[in-house]
């Protein structure tokens, strides 16, 4: 085999149900799939048969990385993760990500990805290293939580080794458990940590001294330090780069970054808080989410969320305002002896709901961490799936505000509910279009480019006011969208590719930078102040990629890529969890209630046309929202058109 | 090699003044850029273990990152010791930027100078990359042979990493 530049060339497979360890050589598959997630993607496509359910031995886990991981590409050490997902309702197969310095290791040990497949009958973790992997016990480590496993994995094998792992709340299959790092990072959505739980598998733990050589050294050397560094929002005219970052001068917390990366985010580490509930120091993580209580609190709770590994989004965002709902309606009162604090009014939006105290969380987590009595065992599967045992089923239909299709995900900047981000109409009928047709929030890899970084530059969104001109934001939307007029506020439902087709981009994208694997909060960026036409370097992905592979690629063909990928992960949706119109549908009928923005509500009489049209763009069959033969061929992926053709679901 | 380096002779004690990587821990965001773009622009490859410059962190404990550098002394350890033992050393002063540094082609793998470092030995700021049966050792050269200077400095997007030239670190 020809020398891979970028690419270590083995994917390790590890069979918990034999013990087997064995690799897959990734150069079949990087011509067309790239890495991460377009292999994860294919390599379910070819082995995940339909039927096969979130905590079967046959589920496999994808935890991968791509050909820029470990590379001096900004936001280059993110870890891919996907599988059918716990944490959907029903499960189904998705992805999730984490940052952190594990995903460069893994790379550095010899391999472009893990799969895990099959159930261990007791205990294990996994040490790999130096292009060996090893299945060791974990009967030591089980009931500990993940800062005590990674320390102890850590004295075992030296300080600098990396360690993923899952607390006591994956142990038990909760599905809203997370797979966590040592660096407080963690793939949060999907349950992945209850993925692990069942496959008995605690941790991996991984050393590597190999690196990753690259093609062109000078030319990744200079992208690298070219590269814009201006962030995700407009510059300031005048002004430098949000850096450098700001530390509590009295030590308390500092910020930080994963591995190699330039872009600002919000990652900062609490360094020995005093403790309010909990009376302890510890080290947290601080990034996007949060507990609505008091600073401490906040910090120790998060400490806590992530030690049981938890996903603490789902509780904040979505569990803890049900339940206030599930009070004002008289369903529950306590949990466990704390009562549960409600508002006044009736909560509508995730604003509306009361603050809680430390030592309502501490007991929240406690129970759901630990599947106490018969509260805290159905919550440790989410909202969702409490639902249907709880109060005989009365608390579902207040789900309704929270959860699209009460698929077990809260709304994320699409205007609803409020978890996070406002924007404003007709922006948000682009998430909702994402929302629609994706296996997941997709604001993590899908929507935060276009709400927090595209809408920041538009002229008028909302009552916010970018710094550019109408007549310049459409320049840039033409040339990088094939829409000039996507950037017009007064344009909705009567032009729906001023919409569809930012979607279609992002999603691609999305697709491109979970392959490669990149962070979100970075790419793709749009707009740029640096520039004479306020263009990003939109090429960045396909240069770095040909710089550190070899293997030249326009930033068209890398797009095709990311279709193909799209392309295949919806094939994959349809084939074996019966994806169709009519589930992509429930997402918009679960979206009634007005945008907790401008109030506006979304029309399903003229939104209908528009997801259409989406579909016509995409290349699929907008009666029942299936790819085409046309669209499969044209991705070279015939095989997968003849698959859906045999079962009757072909475009 | 360039012409813009110079050994000086064995014999000679005093030698030109270094300039330095002046590192300011509280401004590290620990995400290694600078060790990734060493190794690249030293070695080919983006490789943490064969970077001239190293972050130690530990998240669970609190405290500021620990940056490894070398200090480019005024009177080099490591230089001496193998100039003491080699009639063709390979420890190296660069007439431009003063930087210390193992010139590749004529090491040894003694480990000579990196024994010789007064600095604490937990904290290592030499190594040496395995090539064939021979050991190559590397230290920061302050990339003396690219024109915009070190490249950490250039890569670190804290500010983390200041370059010192000779001539202001003698004032």
């Amino acid at each position: 085999m020809a020398q891979l530049y970028g690419w270590t060339g083995k994917i390790l497979r590890v069979d918990l149900s034999n013990g087997a360890v064995s690799t897959t050589d990734t150069a079949a598959y990087v011509s067309q799939f790239i890495g991460g997630l377009g292999m994860a993607a294919r390599i379910a496509w070819d082995e995940l048969k339909p039927g096969v359910d979130a905590f079967d031995a046959d589920n496999m886990l994808f935890i991968m990385v791509g050909p820029l991981t470990g590379t001096m590409a900004s936001g280059a050490s993110r870890v891919l993760v996907a599988g059918i997902a716990p944490q959907q309702r029903p499960s189904v197969f998705s992805r999730s990500g984490m940052g952190g310095h594990w995903g460069a290791e893994l790379k550095y040990a010899g391999y472009d990805g893990l799969i895990v497949q099959g159930q261990a009958e007791k205990p294990v973790y996994l040490w790999v290293h130096d292009g060996e992997a090893e299945i060791c016990d974990a009967a030591e480590l089980w009931g500990k939580g993940t800062y005590a496993t990674t320390a102890e994995l850590r004295a075992r094998y030296g300080p600098k080794t990396r360690v993923i792992s899952i607390g006591q709340a994956g142990e038990r299959r909760s599905r809203i458990a997370c797979i966590q790092t040592e660096t407080g990072n963690a793939a949060g959505q999907g349950g992945f940590g209850g993925l692990m739980g069942a496959k008995n598998l605690k941790a991996v733990a991984v050393r590597g001294t190999r690196g990753v050589r690259i093609a062109d050294p000078q030319r990744l050397l200079d992208l690298s330090l070219r590269a814009s560094r201006e962030g995700q929002r407009p510059r300031v005219p005048g002004g430098g780069p949000r850096w450098p970052a700001r530390h509590a001068p009295e030590g308390s917390y500092r910020d930080r970054k994963c591995g190699f990366c330039n872009t600002p985010c919000t990652n900062r580490l609490f360094m020995g808080m005093p403790g309010e509930v909990t009376g302890g120091a510890h080290s947290a993580a601080w990034h996007c989410w949060g507990y609505f209580t008091s600073p401490r609190a906040h910090t120790e709770a998060r400490a806590m969320t992530a030690d049981y590994g938890l996903n603490g989004w789902e509780i904040s965002y979505g569990m803890i305002p049900w339940l206030q709902m599930c009070r004002q309606h008289g369903l529950i009162d306590r949990i466990d002896g704390v009562e549960i604090p409600v508002p006044e009014a009736e909560i509508e939006n995730l604003r509306d709901a009361a603050n809680v105290s430390g030592e309502f969380l501490v007991t929240l987590l406690r129970l759901i961490a630990r599947r106490e009595g018969e509260l805290g065992d159905a919550l440790a599967d989410g909202a969702c799936y409490a639902a249907e045992k709880l109060f005989g089923g009365r608390g579902a239909p207040l789900l309704s505000r929270i959860y699209p299709r009460h698929f077990g995900q809260t709304n994320h900047w699409n205007g609803h509910w409020g978890t996070g981000g406002n924007v404003y109409f007709p922006f948000w009928l682009m998430p909702i279009l994402q929302w629609c047709v994706d296996t997941r929030d997709p604001a993590s890899d899908s929507t935060h480019q276009y709400t927090e970084h595209v809408l920041e530059y538009f002229p008028e969104h909302g009552p916010k006011r970018g710094p550019l001109t109408l007549e310049q934001a459409r320049l840039v939307c033409a040339r990088v969208y094939g829409v000039a007029d996507a950037c017009d506020p007064t344009i909705a439902y009567d032009q729906p590719e001023t919409k569809a087709l930012p979607a279609i981009f992002h999603h691609n994208r999305a697709m491109i930078v979970e392959s490669l694997v990149l962070c979100d909060r970075e790419n793709t960026r749009v707009f740029s102040m640096d520039t004479e036409d306020h263009v990003a370097d939109t090429a960045l992905m396909s240069k770095l990629f040909s710089a550190s592979t070899g293997f030249e690629t326009s930033e068209a063909e890398l797009d095709i890529a990311g279709d193909r990928v799209f392309n295949l992960l919806r094939a994959l949706d349809i084939r074996n969890h019966d994806r169709s119109r009519a589930v992509d549908w429930q997402v918009a009928l679960s979206l009634t209630q007005p945008a907790f923005t401008d109030s506006i509500v979304l029309d399903l009489a003229q939104f209908a046309p528009m997801l259409e049209r989406y579909y016509e763009l995409r290349g699929w069959n907008p009666a029942n929202g299936y790819p085409t033969r046309a669209k499969l061929d044209a991705l070279g992926l015939g095989d997968v058109a003849g698959e859906l053709e045999r079962i009757g679901r072909l475009g | 090699m360039a012409a813009t380096q110079q050994t000086v002779a064995e014999k000679s004690f005093v030698l030109p003044r270094a300039g330095v990587i002046q590192t300011d821990t509280k401004k590290c965001l620990t995400c290694r850029e600078c060790e990734v773009a060493c190794s690249l622009y030293h070695e080919d490859e983006c490789n943490p273990e064969l970077s001239r410059v190293r972050v130690d962190f530990d998240d669970f404990v609190p405290g500021w990152p620990d940056i490894r550098v070398c200090k480019q002394c005024d009177f080099p350890a490591c230089y001496y010791a193998c100039a003491a033992r080699w009639d063709e050393p390979a420890m190296t002063i660069d007439a431009k930027t003063g930087a210390r540094y193992v010139d590749r082609d004529k090491c040894h793998g003694c480990g000579t100078c990196a024994r010789a470092c007064p600095l604490p030995p937990e904290r290592p700021v030499m190594s040496f990359k395995q090539v064939g049966r021979k050991r190559v050792y590397f230290k920061c050269d302050l990339c003396y042979d690219r024109a915009e200077g070190p490249v950490c400095v250039a890569a670190c997007p804290g500010g983390a990493l200041t370059y010192i030239t000779a001539e202001e670190r003698k004032k």
